[in-house]
């Protein structure tokens, strides 16, 4: 296993992409972070103590951007070995195939964990920086975002493992539908679509639904700081949704990976 | 560990495809053996269940007398080069090298080692993708050396290479079996292995249509067949279908008959008072022994230039 994952971990850094790609969430996460908490204003709502913002979710939201990357990072270490035929040298070195997996898995991962800390760390600093201009400041009732506050350390924890286990999801995928441009279309649409559609449901309770039961809005509902009693689902819950997902990817990837032809 | 591929009832199918029909044949230590068919004979399938990349229907597939998959470290017991292309394009050629050896435990050092011994030393920095074939081939030939394995398996080494290239493999074929490996190496075209393979596997439509030895083959493809040379050729060609044999025209002077002796051959000249220079017992090249051999084994066969389809 310490040999797998050793070559697992070559291969993953001598390659190019992986580098832009991990620099992509960092960049997307923080980027989209900053242009979320630009476009929000006290002088929007009603009164400056009426705002009922969440502004550790807000700063947050970057992921959305920063997952995209971590979903082709994911996919293209399966896939990528399909795609370039690298699959028979790769099975040839290690026989056992749920090894590799298991090794692919640990690498992927520990790499977008980093890239997710940094990501996160960085979106809580540029809410630092930029929410007391947009007036979210201690005197309307908004202290400083820091990491030593209890909800707020949980979001930015569950916001990294989040990332971590949509890695895995994409790795799952990956090696159950073998072809990149299929199996980050299969993710994205499972990520986002899930949303998409409970916007376009009226019916309270049926949204609430989806929202358990999509494995991004289930996920993300750790960033939540504010009223966390109304969620449709709680927060470490909701990242147990996505463990799920993700475990149920990896189990099929798994078998698929050992009985089917390589 | 025995250096060894022993090779029983193997069968494949893929789909209503019959790849591989109970095939049989074993790989010894100290000699190169050809593993030659026609294209899709079955030869690719073969190695690939050889290496657990794809499961057998039936049969086993040993090496040093256990499975493939159950090895610890593969790569120090099996190298194998069977698909040249099968590197990342973007990831440095001395880096696909160094995963491997990762893989099964192999210090950093053997990758160099092995970069100097097939030539790439010069251009080990560069992408994988910048390669040519033929140098794709020799990055494969150093990804298989990596273990320093007893038993070798190359698929088609010498495609894309140039002369140069192709007298180098020759070379190193040879030297591992003398060193007492047993190296198998496919190729469809026979002229390729005439001057590296001791033994010959023959394989058409998946299954077994020789297994021997170069000079063996030789000798069964020359048997009862004369070559005669005369400026008479009609007349001669005449007189032996008479006597029952059946005679193909070589040249303007030259047949070879099948189905009668050399000393007939002579005798029905004499009597008939037909002047001839020579008359001596076929030798058959390797090639045409082997197209003998695969005529009825050839998957994708064009129908012969001039004849109606």
């Amino acid at each position: 296993m310490t040999w797998a994952l050793q070559a697992e971990w070559t291969k993953l850094r001598t390659l190019p992409s992986t580098v832009w790609l991990v620099l992509g969430t960092v960049v997307g996460t923080v980027a989209l972070g900053a242009a979320a908490i630009a476009a929000v204003d006290i002088a929007q709502c009603p009164s400056p103590t009426e705002c009922f913002e969440d502004t550790t979710k807000l700063s947050l939201t970057g992921v959305w951007l920063g997952q995209v990357t971590v979903v082709v990072l994911g996919v293209l270490a399966m896939t990528g070995e399909y795609g370039t035929r690298m699959i028979k040298p790769t099975l040839a070195a290690v026989p056992e195939r749920r090894t590799v997996l298991v090794a692919k898995a640990v690498v992927v991962t520990a790499s977008v964990l980093v890239a997710g800390a940094v990501g996160v760390v960085g979106s809580i600093i540029a809410g630092r920086i930029l929410l007391p201009g947009n007036g979210f400041t201690v005197a309307n009732g908004y202290p400083p975002l820091s990491l030593t506050d209890g909800p707020t350390l949980r979001a930015a924890v569950g916001t990294v493992v989040y990332l971590g286990l949509v890695a895995l999801l994409s790795l799952g995928v990956g090696a159950v539908v073998r072809d990149t441009a299929s199996a980050v279309t299969a993710v994205l649409s499972l990520l986002y679509l899930v949303p998409l559609a409970a916007g376009l449901v009226t019916d309270p309770q049926w949204h609430d639904w989806l929202d358990r039961l999509g494995p991004m809005t289930a996920g993300l509902a750790v960033q939540a700081t504010e009223r966390v009693d109304q969620l449709p689902i709680g927060p470490w819950a909701g990242l147990g949704v996505l463990a799920a997902y993700a475990g149920a990817a990896l189990a099929v990837g798994a078998l698929v990976l050992s009985t089917r032809d390589a | 560990m025995e250096a060894t591929i022993e090779v029983r009832g193997l069968r494949k199918q893929y789909g209503t495809t019959v790849a591989l029909d109970d095939l049989s044949f074993d790989v010894d230590a100290g000699h190169v053996t050809g593993f030659v068919g026609p294209n899709g004979a079955g030869k690719s399938t073969t190695m690939r269940i050889v290496l657990g990349l794809d499961a057998a229907d039936g049969g086993t597939a040993l090496v040093g007398g256990q499975p493939y998959p159950q090895l610890r470290t593969p790569l120090c017991h099996v190298g194998a080069l069977l698909d040249a292309a099968a590197v990342h394009p973007s990831r440095r050629a001395r880096d696909h090298l160094l995963w491997m050896a990762r893989s099964n435990g192999l210090p950093r050092r053997r990758v160099d080692e092995v970069i100097d011994l097939v030539g790439l030393s010069s251009v080990a920095r560069r992408r994988a993708g910048t390669y040519s074939l033929g140098m794709r081939q020799r990055l494969g030939i150093a990804a298989a050396l990596l273990g320093d394995p007893p038993v070798l398996m190359f698929d088609e080494p010498v495609n894309g290479l140039d002369p140069e290239g192709i007298s180098w493999i020759r070379g190193l074929l040879r030297s591992l079996a003398e060193e007492g490996r047993a190296v198998l190496v496919s190729s469809h075209l026979m002229s390729e292995l005439e001057d590296s393979a001791d033994h010959l596997v023959v394989i058409g439509r998946g299954r077994l249509i020789a297994d021997t030895t170069v000079s063996e083959l030789l000798a069964t493809a020359s048997k009862g067949r004369v070559d005669v040379r005369t400026m008479q050729r009609a007349a001669a060609m005449a007189l032996f279908a008479n006597a029952g044999g059946t005679a193909a025209v070589n040249d303007r002077d030259a047949v070879t008959v099948s189905g009668l002796t050399a000393e007939h051959v002579s005798g029905l000249l004499d009597a008939a008072g037909l002047p001839y220079f020579e008359v001596t017992p076929h030798r058959a090249s390797l090639e045409e022994a082997y197209m003998d051999l695969t005529r009825d084994a050839v998957e994708f066969a064009a129908p012969p230039v001039g004849e109606p389809r």
